[in-house]
């Protein structure tokens, strides 16, 4: 299990994964900085905003590059075979993988997080709160993105796989809102099935909408309701991926 | 010859004169219809609708809000100068403003923009739909937002110069009970009405604002009751020179 851990440190080594990350990151920081400067008042809301959101975007991006292409060059290279030829069950095999992916995500989100403290002079219990749902979306979307890459054959599909799980997640206010359409509007339609696909979807997806809301880096967070979906929400995806990884796995023959 | 060793001695120079000829095709496709297909570089561009923003914003409303806003402060920039305000199409301002302000109402932005750049328009009467936007954003919660029900105030009186409706908007600002709101919010309906040349009304509402401070319901610094002291002693002045019993002006009703 902690061998497995540094491969996977040392992956994001070799893949220069941090590099990349922090030369991105670095790029969007300064661009959130100049179009934060040159805004008529708020400068401190804006530059905070456009941190945020434009980091969010970053780290998820990296994230489900660096799974699905690190997922698909082990097989590639004989190396699932390898470790599970040794004395580790496929569940390990898959739960050390997982813990790898987050630690690997730690180590560039706990900077992340102390630079915005720094450059945004967020609201503290506000990025607290956005920290810790940006880090379980991301739980998320690496859980989704081990899974695509473990059942679909090439790094190409689980790439799109994992872009489209996100978009279509982080869409999902967009869909429940078309759902709850009033009748009157809906009777001239009468698209009943599209209604009945959306609910379909909204049950399916998580509602990643609801996770890492910028708004609360400059007005703080009071919605405790929200926060017990997040964490409600990620305490079931997570396991469901986990266990769609190992019902995989295990028919999986090499 | 067959036709296969005729190609293939050939192929270098037919596939050389089909560059060319789809080369000057391309060239002549973009002569042709480049008049009709031009980049259309709108001053402002239509608001985005409820759904289209709930889509953009990916669940993040506050960084689309941050987006878009900056897109409104820019607009007009068209990459060859920037263009007079007068020119722009202040309907679709206020649509944006509106729009924007679903996205993120508790933000100064959209009013500080409305207030202090897209009010100065050379085109006096689009400054009316600024006024609009201000008194319906100030309206939604007046006890957080005076400032801006101030600003419509100034705007519909120096650049609409439209003394009654400055007048109503003074008339909604002074409702507000905001602790930091000073005594000129309260007194602002009395200054235009004595603009206006009712000397009655502005009389009357600084008499009443009087009382409330006396009773203790309005506070108000020394200097400010010293003020009113001395603006309705002037206005009594006037009343009396115009032969009016300002009496009659406290029983208005």
């Amino acid at each position: 299990m902690r061998s497995i851990l540094k491969y996977i440190l040392l992956s994001a080594i070799r893949d220069r994964l941090y590099i990349g990350l922090f030369i991105t990151l670095a790029a969007s920081f300064s661009l959130a900085i100049f179009l934060g400067s040159s805004a008529l008042v708020e400068r401190q809301e804006m530059t905070a905003s456009f941190i945020a959101g434009s980091s969010r975007v970053v780290l998820a991006i990296g994230m489900i590059l660096f799974v699905c292409l690190n997922i698909n060059r082990a097989f590639e290279n004989k190396e699932v075979e390898f470790i599970i030829s040794k004395s580790i069950s496929r569940e390990k095999f898959i739960f050390g993988y997982l813990a790898g992916f987050i630690l690997a995500t730690l180590f560039i989100f706990i900077p992340l997080n102390i630079a915005i403290f720094l450059l945004a002079k967020a609201n503290i219990f506000g990025l607290f709160i956005w920290s810790l749902s940006l880090f379980l979306e991301l739980i998320i979307l690496i859980s989704f993105s081990l899974l695509s890459s473990l059942i679909l054959k090439n790094s190409f599909s689980a790439i799109m796989a994992s872009f489209g799980f996100y978009i279509i997640s982080r869409m999902m206010g967009v869909f429940v809102l078309a759902i709850s359409i009033p009748d009157s509007i809906d009777a001239l339609n009468k698209n009943n099935i599209l209604q009945v696909v959306l609910k379909f979807m909204s049950a399916i997806f998580p509602r990643l909408d609801l996770f890492a809301q910028s708004k609360w880096l400059n007005y703080g967070f009071d919605n405790m309701l929200v926060l017990q979906i997040i964490l409600t929400q990620s305490a079931i995806y997570i396991a469901l991926m986990l266990f769609m990884a190992f019902h995989d796995f295990k028919k999986k023959q090499f | 010859m067959t036709k296969e060793i005729f190609f293939h001695l050939n192929s270098h120079k037919i596939f050389f004169w089909l560059f060319i000829v789809t080369f000057l095709l391309q060239i002549s496709f973009w002569q042709g219809s480049s008049k009709n297909y031009k980049a259309d570089l709108e001053i402002v561009p239509p608001a985005p609708n409820k759904i289209l923003r709930s889509a953009l914003s990916l669940g993040d409303e506050e960084f689309l809000f941050r987006i878009l806003g900056t897109r409104l402060q820019n607009s007009g920039d068209v990459f060859a100068g920037f263009v007079a305000l007068k020119k722009y199409n202040y309907q679709r301002i206020y649509d944006w403003m509106k729009a924007l302000d679903d996205l993120n109402y508790e933000s100064n932005f959209i009013p500080s923009l409305a207030s202090y750049y897209y009010s100065q328009t050379q085109n006096r009467a689009d400054s009316r739909y600024i006024i609009n936007y201000l008194d319906e954003h100030a309206s939604r919660d007046i006890d957080k937002k005076w400032w801006w029900m101030f600003q419509a105030v100034f705007v519909a009186k120096k650049s609409l110069q439209d003394n009654d409706l400055s007048y109503k908007l003074a008339y909604k600002l002074s409702k507000n009970k905001a602790e930091d709101a000073p005594l000129i919010t309260r007194q602002l309906p009395a200054f235009i009405s004595k603009q206006n040349g009712d000397d009655c009304m502005s009389f009357r509402i600084l008499t009443e604002l009087f009382k409330d401070v006396q009773s203790g319901k309005q506070k108000a610094r020394v200097d400010e009751i010293n003020y009113m002291r001395f603006y309705i002693n002037e206005r009594l002045k006037s009343l009396k020179e115009k032969n009016f019993n300002p009496k009659k002006c406290l029983n208005l009703n």
